[in-house]
């Protein structure tokens, strides 16, 4: 009784990994090296430069449109029309709406701390806008710079934006922003370790926390990791929900009780910066979300329609450019339809409570996401080769990524079922004293108890 | 709490069955919302909203609005006769008609005639309830269908008799 134990039906994964997915070579720093650019100066200065230019621009574009789209969703929604007058069905209005804002009046209102005030808005926008850089946004030369650290570094500087939230809470010298400031703090910290510790399923797949190898990874193994954690993926998306200050987690600015919350006192540009970051958080988390579950810029299929496109060589500059492009678009299309679904949340679910909040985040979020952790950490060790410290082989981890067969996929797929039946079962016992919110139930409970209290009531006077 | 759960209603939380219904309904009026025809064809259609005033509302067929004396299409002249009756039979006083007595030449006899001189209507005061279109004897007194009567000054909602046979200017915008 000695070693691992050895089971002889363990299948061995079917067939050899493939080769990894071809990458172009190509990228545009060539084009800029043969006008006659010095190689170090073209890749690392001028390059970067164009890029983040065009995606500044791209972006900031973006999110003025996604006003225009909200507004027109939640138009849609409450059966009205929206927008409809600057130009045709309004396309203009984000437009119309930014030169009204600049042109407003920058209002600091007595008794505020000048610069904190002036400098929280610039350090919420700061922060929203920087995380860009490291957003996979397609192959090969779509993206500005991928770091190994690139998750955690996301995440990192994306709680730095809630900084900017807190400081204009502090500083405006308002009761309703202070307040707001206040409960954005308490959600931050509730939420955040939700969200991170969702993460960490995923990325036991990915095997890595650079953004494009988690791509890559996906790629590799032709799984999108949704399929594998659905759960840690529904709890990433109440996540950032709570992390974006976005319905049904709106307490920092809830109007019905804060007029505004945390932005009350700003006007002019600075609030709009406000709204900027919110909408470039919005865009960041799904983007997060897009990359590390849905398989970022990849898509079956992609690689087909480039070749259709551009032939099979995979160093010419032709093949390169389809490519990148065809992957931001794909990338692009995820992304919208993540935003979307926000949006649509946001437009039917009514506002949680405060206690409700945090109910949600520590008596549910936070144990399902640790309990799906522990779960699927023992169900990958347990579907490893045997030579790599696993039973079943099911599994096997190669330098480019996880290769399992269709053995492996079903697996997982079964061990979804799994954790959602134990998840369940634990939620069940943990919050067995939760107060229930079965209003119906609730109702008929109390108006027995009256009705129990009358009759002892009626027979106390009997007496 | 008392009563014990069905496996059905734990299910059901679980799954968020009732937020998904919620979900679904907002889904179908944003879908409706993109692809419907807005041209009250179908009763039930999801949006109603008039694009006022490039889209101009259907008012009721009994709609009473702003005031307008009627000219006699053939002579052009006015079919009022200045009998008064819609000044009297107004109950908020807002009609007062002048009149004069003319010589009129009808061939060869010459006889009195009442004609209009002036015509004030004071639409700050009326509530057109519609009693002076009503007892009209000539058709003239009018409340037609337009309803845009805002002025920008007191004095503008006191209209004579030109204004009233002209009736009002109505912008009309392009869609």
């Amino acid at each position: 009784m000695s070693g691992p134990i050895a089971l002889h039906w363990a299948p061995q994964a079917a067939s050899p990994p493939p080769p990894p997915p071809v990458v172009p070579s190509w990228s545009p720093v060539e084009l800029i090296e043969s006008i006659g650019v010095p190689h170090g100066f073209a890749e690392y200065v001028v390059w970067p430069a164009v890029q983040l230019a065009l995606i500044l621009f791209v972006v900031l574009t973006a999110v003025a449109y996604l006003t225009y789209l909200e507004r027109k969703v939640a138009a849609f929604i409450q059966a009205r029309l929206g927008p409809m007058r600057v130009g045709p069905v309004g396309l203009l209005q984000p437009l119309a709406d930014g030169l009204k804002l600049l042109s407003k009046e920058d209002l600091v209102p007595a008794g505020a701390d000048r610069f904190v005030y002036l400098a929280a808005p610039v350090l919420a926008v700061t922060a929203a806008l920087g995380l860009l850089v490291l957003v996979p946004f397609g192959a090969a030369w779509g993206t500005v710079t991928d770091i190994n650290i690139g998750l955690l570094f996301l995440l990192a500087v994306a709680s730095i934006g809630v900084l900017g939230i807190v400081l204009a809470g502090w500083a405006s010298n308002s009761k309703y922003a202070l307040l707001g400031a206040m409960r954005s703090s308490a959600q931050l910290v509730s939420y955040e370790v939700a969200l991170g510790l969702a993460l960490v399923g995923p990325l036991l797949f990915a095997r890595t926390l650079s953004m494009q190898e988690i791509v890559e990874s996906q790629r590799f193994t032709g799984l999108w990791w949704v399929a594998v954690q659905p759960l840690a993926f529904v709890v990433y998306f109440i996540g950032s929900l709570a992390e974006t200050n976005r319905a049904p987690f709106d307490l920092p600015e809830s109007e019905s009780e804060l007029v505004a919350g945390f932005h009350v006192e700003y006007s002019g540009f600075r609030w709009s910066l406000f709204f900027m970051a919110e909408y470039a958080n919005i865009i960041i988390t799904s983007a997060i979300a897009a990359t590390v579950f849905l398989g970022g810029w990849s898509m079956p299929g992609l690689e087909t329609a480039v070749s259709w496109i551009a032939g099979t060589d995979a160093t010419t500059p032709l093949y390169s450019t389809a490519f990148t492009l065809l992957s931001i678009g794909v990338f692009a299309g995820k992304v919208l339809v993540l935003v979307y679904v926000v949006m649509w949340v946001r437009w039917t679910l009514p506002r949680y409570r405060y206690d409700q909040l945090m109910d949600l985040g520590w008596r549910w979020l936070i144990p399902v996401s640790l309990a799906n952790i522990l779960i699927s950490a023992f169900a990958f060790l347990v579907a490893m080769r045997p030579d790599q410290g696993g039973l079943l082989g099911l599994v096997e981890v190669t330098k480019n990524g996880l290769w399992m067969g269709w053995a492996g996929t079903a697996y997982f797929l079964l061990v979804n079922l799994a954790t959602f039946a134990m998840a369940a079962w634990l939620l069940a016992k943990l919050n067995k004293t939760a107060w229930s919110t079965d209003l119906h139930a609730l109702r008929r409970v109390e108006a027995l108890r009256r009705a129990g209290r009358l009759a002892t009531a009626e027979e106390a006077r009997a007496e | 709490m008392s009563e014990r759960r069905s496996i059905g209603s734990v299910l059901s939380r679980l799954l968020l069955v009732d937020l998904f219904k919620g979900l679904a309904v907002t889904l179908r009026y944003n879908a409706r919302a993109l692809v419907e025809a807005r041209d009250g064809a179908d009763p039930t259609q999801a949006i109603y909203t008039a694009q006022y005033p490039k889209e101009r509302p259907l008012v009721g067929e009994r709609w009473r609005g702003a005031p307008k004396l009627n000219n006699d299409p053939r002579t052009g002249e006015s079919l009022c006769i200045a009998c008064n009756i819609c000044a009297l039979v107004c109950p908020v006083d807002v009609i007062s008609v002048g009149q004069a007595n003319r010589e009129v030449r009808d061939g060869e006899k010459r006889k009195k005639k009442k004609v209009l001189t002036t015509f004030e209507f004071d639409t700050s005061r009326c509530m057109f309830c519609g009693l002076c279109q009503e007892q009209c004897p000539t058709l003239c007194l009018e409340l037609t269908q337009e309803f845009e009567l805002a002025v920008e000054s007191r004095a503008g909602l006191v209209w004579d008799r030109e204004m009233l046979e002209k009736g009002i200017h109505v912008v009309t915008y392009k869609k």
